[in-house]
């Protein structure tokens, strides 16, 4: 009797679990439109810092964290200004050619004096 | 479309893209676990779905400042 509902009872508990992650992700927007989704990471990043603190109390652990310092470093500044110093040095290669080889001849004619 | 507004869709669709393959990875996990033994497949078409979604949610975004609403059209 216990062998027959076993497996049944397994499969409505994967079932279960499975239906409730699912639930879980519709239910708090991870799955819809891109705002929702940027209000729902928005959420969880609020969510860290407290979250990390109970699990520390939890564990024993009561050594305060050090607080995350910001970096003041942004990738779209950094992207720009390389792709304009690139650019730039792209654009001045021929004359900065021309003068390096007048350079180089000169330095070759003062050799030879 | 201004270059403002551009730029924030266009952080919008990265973090939407993150965030649902996230979720896609992590479903598939899930599935993988519980009904098919541990195969790798439901994570990579869990992780696929979730690109998908992004990719159709930054698509529509995109292209809403050159659809015209249906109130508009009648005009």
């Amino acid at each position: 009797m216990a062998a027959k509902i076993l497996p049944v009872v397994k499969l409505a508990t994967k079932v279960t679990i499975a239906g409730g992650a699912l639930y879980v992700a519709y239910g708090s927007g991870l799955l819809g439109s891109s705002e929702q989704g940027s209000v729902a990471l928005g959420k969880a990043k609020a969510a860290i810092p407290p979250a990390v603190q109970e699990w520390m109390k939890y564990f024993g652990l009561e050594a305060q964290l050090p607080t995350i310092p910001t970096v003041e470093f942004s990738p779209v500044q950094a992207w720009n200004s390389g792709v304009r110093k690139t650019i730039s040095t792209l654009s001045e290669a021929p004359t900065n050619a021309v003068g390096y080889t007048n350079q180089g001849f000169q330095y070759m004619k003062d050799l030879t004096k | 479309m201004s270059e403002k507004e551009l730029g924030k869709k266009w952080d919008r669709c990265l973090a939407d893209g993150a965030i649902k393959l996230g979720t896609g990875l992590g479903l598939g996990i899930v599935f993988s676990v519980l009904f098919f033994k541990r195969h790798t497949w439901p994570i990579s078409f869990g992780s696929g779905t979730g690109l998908g979604m992004a990719y159709a949610n930054c698509q529509n975004d995109l292209r809403s400042f050159y659809m015209l609403h249906s109130s508009e059209k009648e005009q």
